[in-house]
C-alpha cells in the first residue's frame, strides 16, 4: 500500500517537473529588486546639460562589471532585465558584462526579442509628442552632441521606436523615468556600441505580474 | 487527496513507533518553539547582537520555518553549535533543524544518516586578491603566494587548480583563520583562498577592505543547506517546502511589499502560492496560508539574501550563482501545484 502510494506520488512529481520545465522556459521571469519600486518617476529632460565625470561615477552596483551569468543565449547577445535595471552583454563561459541602466515607461510594457537594426553615434533628438505635451518648452529637434539627451550613441531595436541609448542625466541610472527607452551613461553606451554589431540579438525581460 | 493524507498519517504512526522520535512537526507544534541549530557566529549568516537578538541568512531560514508553523518568526530557540557538535546535536534530537552553513556531501547523508532538505546557498572555493594586482580571473594567478588554513579541503583544491592550469603555486598554510587574515594583511601572501562566503566575511577584517576583490572564479562545490534527521518525511517536506516557498515567492514577484496585491491576484500560480486556490499547505501538515506567513514574516529569497549578505549589506556578496535560474543563476524551486 505504501509502496504503491510512493510510486504514484513519484510519477505525479515527475510529470509536474516536466510540465514546469516546458512552461517556464518560455515564460522566463526575473527578480524584483528589494530596493527598487516599480513606480515611475517624472524627471524632466535637461537638453543642453553636460554631466561632469564625477556625476558619471555610478553606485558600485550599477558600474560596468564582469559578473557570473548563466544563460543559453550565445555570446554576444544582449539581455535586458528591466526590473533589475541591468543590461547584460553575454560573454560565454558563464560570464557577462553587466551595465546599470535606466528604463522608461515603455520599458515596462513589453518583453520579447529584437535585433539591433541600426547604430548611430551622437544621434539627433526628436522628442516624441507625449514628451512635448508634458514639457512644452522642449525643442522640437536637437542636433547630436554633448548635452543631447540621447547621449553618445544609440542602438535601434528592430523596427520599433525603442532604442538603447546614452544620457546626459547619469543620476537617472537605476530609475524608471517617464521618458526614454533603455539608457546607459555615455561611457557605457560607447563601450557597448564598440562591442555590438548591427544584427545583435536583444532579449528584453520583464518582472512577473501578480 | 484524502488517500495521500491517510497514507502519510499511517506512515507517520509507523515510523514514530519504530524510532521513538520521528514526528518532529507534531513535537514542534506541541512545544510551541522550533529548536534551530546555528553557527556560533559568522557575519551575515548567523550572529547574535548585544541584545541577544539573532540575525543572518541561516537565522532567517529558522525564522521562515517558524513562521510557516506558528505565523510568528520569533518562536525559535537558537542553539549555537561548533562544527564538531552540529551533527551529533541533530542526531541526538537536541535540535529539530540544523541551519548552519553546512556543506551537503554524500558522507553526511550515507554515513551520518542525515538529509539535506535543499541548497539554500551555493558556495565554493574562491580567491581574494588586492585590486592593485589588476587580476580579472584566477587563471592569471601564476607564481602567486597563496595563504589558506591548514587541514581544510581548501589546501587540496588550491593545489589541484594550480596544477591543472599549469601555474606555479607557493602555498602558505596556517593553523587558524586569524593567522591567515593577519599574514594576508601584513602582505606575506598576495592571494587568500577559502570558500567565497567566508572570503567576503574575512575581507571585512582587513585594514582596508575596499582594496581587495573576490574573483568571480569558483573552483569547488560547497552547496550549503538546512539539514534534518532521516526517518521523518513529514518534517523533511515541511522544511524543504519552506525553502522552496522563499524561492517561488521571488520568482513569482511576491515580496513583503507586494504581498497584499498577491492575495488579490487572479493568476493561478500566485493563487496556489498564497492559498486562495488549493490546500497545499494543509496537505503538508501546515495551514492554507503557510507561504504567506513566510513572506509576511521573513520576505522572499531575494529579500533574505540582500538584507543579510547581498551587495547592499556589510558583506557585499553579489547574487552570482545564487541568482534565480531565470535570471542567470542556478537557484531553482519545483512549482507549487
Amino acid at each position: 500500500m505504501r509502496l504503491r502510494m510512493t510510486g504514484a506520488a513519484l510519477a505525479a512529481a515527475s510529470v509536474a517537473i516536466l510540465a514546469a520545465l516546458s512552461f517556464s522556459a518560455a515564460d522566463a521571469q526575473v527578480r524584483p529588486p528589494a530596493t527598487l519600486g516599480s513606480q515611475i518617476v517624472d524627471v524632466p529632460e535637461k537638453p543642453g546639460y553636460v554631466p561632469s565625470a564625477e556625476e558619471e561615477q555610478l553606485d558600485p552596483a550599477f558600474r560596468r562589471q564582469p559578473v557570473y551569468f548563466r544563460t543559453n543565449e550565445a555570446p554576444g547577445t544582449i539581455i535586458i532585465h528591466t526590473n533589475e535595471r541591468f543590461l547584460y552583454f553575454v560573454q560565454g563561459d558563464n560570464r557577462a558584462l553587466r551595465y546599470g541602466i535606466g528604463v522608461g515607461r515603455d520599458g515596462f510594457q513589453w518583453a520579447g526579442l529584437q535585433k539591433v537594426s541600426r547604430k548611430a553615434e551622437w544621434p539627433d533628438w526628436t522628442p516624441p509628442p507625449e514628451m512635448i505635451q508634458r514639457q512644452p518648452y522642449l525643442p522640437r529637434w536637437m542636433a547630436g552632441g554633448p548635452g543631447n539627451p540621447m547621449g553618445a550613441a544609440a542602438l535601434y531595436l528592430g523596427s520599433t521606436v525603442y532604442r538603447i541609448h546614452g544620457t546626459n542625466m547619469p543620476d537617472t541610472i537605476g530609475m524608471a523615468v517617464s521618458s526614454g527607452c533603455f539608457r546607459l551613461i555615455n561611457p557605457d553606451v560607447q563601450d557597448l556600441f564598440n562591442r555590438v554589431p548591427v544584427g545583435t540579438k536583444v532579449v528584453i525581460r520583464q518582472a512577473p505580474e501578480l | 487527496m484524502k488517500k495521500i493524507a491517510f497514507a502519510l498519517a499511517a506512515a507517520g504512526i509507523f515510523v514514530t513507533a519504530g524510532l521513538g522520535h520521528a514526528d518532529t512537526l507534531a513535537d514542534v507544534k506541541a512545544r510551541g518553539t522550533l529548536k534551530c541549530g546555528v553557527s556560533q557566529g559568522l557575519a551575515g549568516f548567523s550572529a547574535k547582537d548585544d541584545k541577544g537578538q539573532w540575525s543572518g541568512f541561516d537565522v532567517d531560514f529558522c525564522r521562515a520555518v517558524a513562521a510557516a508553523i506558528f505565523d510568528d518568526a520569533s518562536k525559535v530557540e537558537y542553539v549555537p553549535l561548533s562544527a564538531d557538535a552540529r551533527f551529533p546535536a541533530l542526531q541526538k534530537g537536541e535540535i529539530d533543524l540544523l541551519s548552519r552553513n553546512s556543506t551537503w556531501t554524500m558522507q553526511r547523508e550515507a554515513d551520518l544518516k542525515l538529509l539535506f532538505a535543499a541548497v539554500s546557498y551555493y558556495d565554493g572555493q574562491g580567491f581574494l586578491v588586492p585590486v592593485a594586482k589588476k587580476v580579472d580571473t584566477a587563471l592569471e594567478l601564476d607564481k602567486s603566494k597563496v595563504c589558506t588554513q591548514s587541514g581544510t579541503t581548501s589546501v587540496g583544491n588550491a593545489r589541484d587548480f594550480f596544477k591543472q592550469n599549469n601555474m606555479a603555486l607557493e602555498l602558505i598554510e596556517l593553523p587558524t583563520v586569524d593567522e591567515v587574515v593577519k599574514a594576508y594583511d601584513e602582505g606575506k601572501c598576495d592571494v587568500l583562498t577559502t570558500d567565497v562566503s567566508q572570503l567576503y566575511a574575512l575581507r571585512l577584517r582587513l585594514a582596508k577592505p575596499a582594496d581587495y576583490i573576490v574573483l568571480p572564479d569558483v573552483i569547488s562545490k560547497e552547496p550549503l543547506g538546512p539539514v534534518v534527521r532521516q526517518g521523518d518525511d513529514v518534517w523533511l517536506n515541511a522544511v524543504k517546502w519552506s525553502f522552496y516557498a522563499l524561492l517561488n515567492a521571488e520568482e513569482l514577484g511576491i515580496s513583503q511589499a507586494t504581498l497584499e496585491q498577491a492575495l488579490k491576484s487572479q493568476k493561478p500560480d500566485v493563487q496556489r502560492f498564497v492559498g486562495t486556490d488549493g490546500s497545499y499547505g494543509e496537505q503538508l501538515g501546515l495551514t492554507k496560508d503557510w507561504a504567506v506567513r513566510i513572506v509576511k514574516n521573513v520576505g522572499n529569497y531575494g529579500e533574505v539574501f540582500e538584507r543579510n549578505i547581498g551587495t547592499q549589506s556589510k558583506l557585499g556578496i553579489p547574487r552570482g550563482i545564487n541568482q534565480l535560474w531565470s535570471a542567470g543563476g542556478i537557484q531553482y524551486a519545483p512549482p507549487i501545484r
